[in-house]
């Protein structure tokens, strides 16, 4: 028996806008960039939902009616989620009605899509809270499997989930830490006794994520049959195939002309038609396999390029210093009690924000290699920082009226004006009625 | 293989960085064997080091021929230059009628010389290298610094040096730009076949200067931020929207300091805009700055700006970054293409360009960034490289690259 585990990442951060120095203490929406440029984050939702979360998830619950066997897993962060409510209901309700079907997992997360782990425990505890919380509501189901950002993994994280009751973790299948062993069986992490690990086979995830429409690819064009083969090989030298990628692969990473849709409409059909080939969520893969061996992973590992670690991250010095200084606020934040406040830090933690600082592609000429909304690194470092400085202040005074008393007294004066409003309005109907 | 390379300046002359980008070129060439005989128009008021220079590497021959001629002119416009001691000299002849007459002594040099093909640089040379052709049926390589649109800030040209240009082009067996961005006007604007145009950067020598005594201290011990601006003031290099910005920069944050070193025909314009913005307290107005005075300011500068209209290259923020100073540069310049590690904006963006200009000074962590990156990006923009790509497209025109390789 061999079975496929597909997990699909859903995740669209809340990307800062053009902002500028003059604008720090006159303005404090960072997100609602409003222009045609790819930082107005509701035209860029709407763009994705029109080319993969509208016919990707019908094209899903497609397969999931044709094939009884079919499953498989989704994770999503919260700052999608917070935007398909606000902007595209209806892209959420197929999510949900996907996930109704009951043979679709929802995994854990950090809400903000940040590296929270590595930088505040604390925080990133809160953050996994959140996300349960919002999974619960929106899906009615509680996580059992965690991911963390870019597939982030250590021991330690490991040990963390164990402690917190999960049953597994995902991680990348990475040949220096595997060395002869296959990532097609269930590991048992270092340092855990319960938790297993899922890694994922990156060779035959990328052949799809990455390599699909390149016509330069010497296995171009891809079809399902040829795929469900190169799966079917792994009869007899594993258990579980993990197939881990973007949600956003089909239809917007590989554009509807490479095919990608007929491929993924193909490929239940192609591998189910090897009689001994089957599907199984993450949950239903870490139940059904004994582990095989020891995972031990005491640096960080990713899911990114060719390195596997952060340092597409805070990989630079400017990363490290945006970075340090969104987490070097975190206590100052959480005294103001102020959720708006709390929310703006938060956002401001997702991982893209660093990505976007990258400049690691220009060492080797690769310009092309730098994926982002804004013109350059230090643009995107220039925005952030900005954006970074104004909540400060914000922060700052909102510390300083706490201390002074200032909002209890505006609240009650607040609530008196209403009061007073209310009563004269009511006095007056009395009088001319 | 041997070249006959026709030029208009040299170095110790001072006339910006096209001269600098003709001696870089060819003693990497020199060093790939190649032998190089430079013709240039006159003699050069810094003649006396000047055949020395390769006095050691001896492929180099020199010729003098008797005319004036100078770069960034209009085709009508009388010739002047910078004298050894920073004065400013004239002379009352029309360059135009030198680009003729120097095309005429060309013609008999070409005659007299042994050479495989000819290389000539910036526009006015193409004549004298379009004669050389004449003369001998040589292939004819034509070098573009820049092109009559840059001079002017983009949208026109001067009709007499544009005719001039675009007939040169036509007769050129291949055309050398030093960015895409002029390779793009090259096909755009005069029509020449993609095909024929290759992109060769210019590079920058190798240096890591020394820490030189420092200038403008007591603005520093004040706290003032010093943005330093060096290179000519005129149209092209869009002096006017830096002030601009200028004037933004001071509304939001009073502690910066605006340096302006060089010359040109909007000198008087830029002067009363500083004036009528109130600014004048705020911009210091150095006059041409050379060697190590300039080196020092590159070194006392929090960082450099670079407003150009239109650029062809631009060699003066690779200078600043060796001196360790950040630079922030226009879109609409060549060196944009290769420096990755620049604030970079629009020129007409006055807006952004005063936002960057404070970002720049505000973030030291970026600030730092940009230099230590900048300079390992320097080291990898080199004239070994250009000449390199050179060497290939004269190995291409001779029929040699299938041979050779």
């Amino acid at each position: 028996m061999l079975t496929v585990c597909p997990y699909f990442h859903v995740h669209q951060p809340h990307r800062i806008k053009q902002y500028r120095v003059f604008d720090i203490g006159h303005d404090d929406q960072y997100f609602n960039g409003g222009d045609e440029t790819d930082l107005n984050n509701e035209k860029v939702l709407r763009k994705v939902a029109e080319k993969s979360y509208i016919p990707a998830t019908a094209l899903l619950g497609e397969l999931l009616a044709r094939h009884p066997e079919f499953r498989f897993s989704l994770s999503f962060s919260g700052t999608v989620l917070d935007q398909f409510e606000s902007h595209l209901p209806d892209v959420l309700k197929a999510f949900q009605g996907l996930v109704k079907t009951g043979r679709v997992e929802v995994l854990a997360d950090t809400y903000y899509h940040s590296l929270a782990f590595f930088y505040s425990r604390s925080e990133f505890e809160r953050q996994v809270l959140l996300h349960q919380k919002k999974i619960q509501d929106l899906f009615g189901v509680t996580p059992r499997v965690f991911r963390n950002t870019e597939l982030s993994y250590t021991n330690d994280l490991a040990t963390w989930c164990e402690e917190n009751g999960y049953l597994g973790i995902m991680a990348e299948g990475w040949d220096p830490i595997l060395g002869w062993r296959s990532p097609n069986y269930v590991y048992s992490p270092k340092g855990c006794s319960t938790l297993k690990v899922l890694l994922k086979n990156y060779k035959l995830s990328d052949d799809v994520a990455f390599r699909f429409g390149n016509r330069g690819w010497e296995s171009w064009p891809l079809d399902a049959e040829t795929y469900a083969n190169w799966i079917h090989r792994h009869h007899g030298d594993g258990h579980t195939i993990n197939l881990f990628m973007d949600f956003e692969t089909f239809g917007e990473h590989q554009w509807e002309d490479t095919g990608i849709f007929n491929f993924l409409r193909d490929l239940p059909r192609a591998l189910l038609a090897h009689p001994d080939t089957g599907f199984k969520t993450a949950t239903e893969t870490i139940l059904a396999y004994p582990t095989v061996g020891e995972f031990d992973v005491p640096h960080i590992l990713t899911w990114a390029d060719t390195d596997r670690d952060l340092t597409a991250w805070v990989g630079n010095d400017i990363q490290k210093d945006a970075i340090s200084s969104i987490y070097a606020m975190e206590s100052d934040v959480m005294k103001t009690k102020n959720n708006a406040l709390i929310e703006t830090w938060r956002r401001l933690q997702t991982s893209d924000h660093f990505y976007y600082m990258c400049t690691k592609w220009f060492n080797d000429g690769d310009v092309h290699a730098y994926f982002s909304p804004y013109e350059s690194p230090y643009d995107a470092y220039i925005t952030f920082m900005n954006a970074l400085s104004d909540l400060q202040l914000r922060v700052t005074r909102a510390l300083e009226e706490n201390a002074h008393g200032k909002v209890p007294r505006n609240l009650f004066t607040r609530m008196w004006e209403r009061f007073s409003a209310y009563w004269k309005k009511i006095m007056a109907s009395i009088i001319y009625s | 293989m041997r070249v006959l390379t026709f030029g208009w300046d040299y170095p110790p002359f001072k006339n910006g960085g096209l001269g600098v980008a003709c001696h870089g070129l060819t003693e990497e060439l020199i060093e790939l064997g190649l032998d190089i005989i430079f013709v240039l128009p006159r003699a050069q008021p810094t003649l006396g080091n000047q055949k020395f220079i390769f006095a050691d590497k001896n492929p180099v021959t020199i010729h003098v021929v008797a005319s004036q001629l100078l770069p960034y002119q209009q085709a009508q416009s009388f010739i002047e230059y910078f004298s050894k001691d920073g004065k400013r000299v004239r002379f009352e002849r029309r360059i135009i009628d030198e680009v003729h007459r120097y095309a005429r002594e060309a013609y008999s040099i070409a005659l007299q010389e042994q050479f495989d093909l000819i290389h000539a640089h910036d526009w006015t040379s193409y004549l004298a290298g379009v004669a050389a052709k004449l003369a001998t049926g040589k292939p004819l390589v034509l070098h573009v610094h820049a092109t009559s649109f840059d001079q002017a800030g983009g949208e026109h040209s001067d009709p007499e040096i544009y005719a001039l240009e675009r007939h040169a082009f036509n007769t050129a067996d291949s055309v050398v730009a030093i960015s895409h961005y002029t390779k793009r006007v090259i096909v755009q604007k005069y029509g020449v076949d993609a095909e024929k145009v290759t992109v060769v950067h210019n590079g920058i020598k190798p240096h890591s200067p020394h820490q030189l005594p420092p200038v403008l201290e007591e603005l520093k011990r004040q706290g003032k931020k010093i943005v330093f601006y060096n290179g000519r003031i005129t149209i092209q290099k869009g002096v006017d929207y830096f002030i601009r910005a200028a004037r933004k920069v001071i509304d939001h944050d009073q502690n910066v300091v605006f340096v302006i070193s060089g010359w040109g025909d909007m000198e008087q314009q830029i002067i009363h805009l500083v004036g009528s913005l109130g600014l004048s307290k705020y911009v210091i107005f150095t006059g041409a700055l050379w060697d190590e005075e300039r080196d020092r300011m590159y070194q006392a500068a929090d960082l450099l700006v670079m407003p150009s209209v239109s650029e062809p290259f631009g060699l003066v923020p690779l200078e600043a970054i060796q001196h360790g100073t950040p630079v922030l540069i226009t879109k609409q310049s060549g060196v944009a293409e290769v420096l990755t590690h620049a604030l970079k904006v629009d020129f007409w963006d006055t807006d952004e360009m005063a936002n960057k200009i404070l970002c720049g000074l505000r973030y030291r962590v970026m600030n730092k960034q940009l230099v230590e990156e900048g300079k390992k990006e320097l080291s990898r923009i080199t004239w070994r490289h250009a000449a390199h790509k050179v060497h290939a497209v004269y190995k291409k025109l001779l029929g040699w690259l299938n041979e050779r390789g």
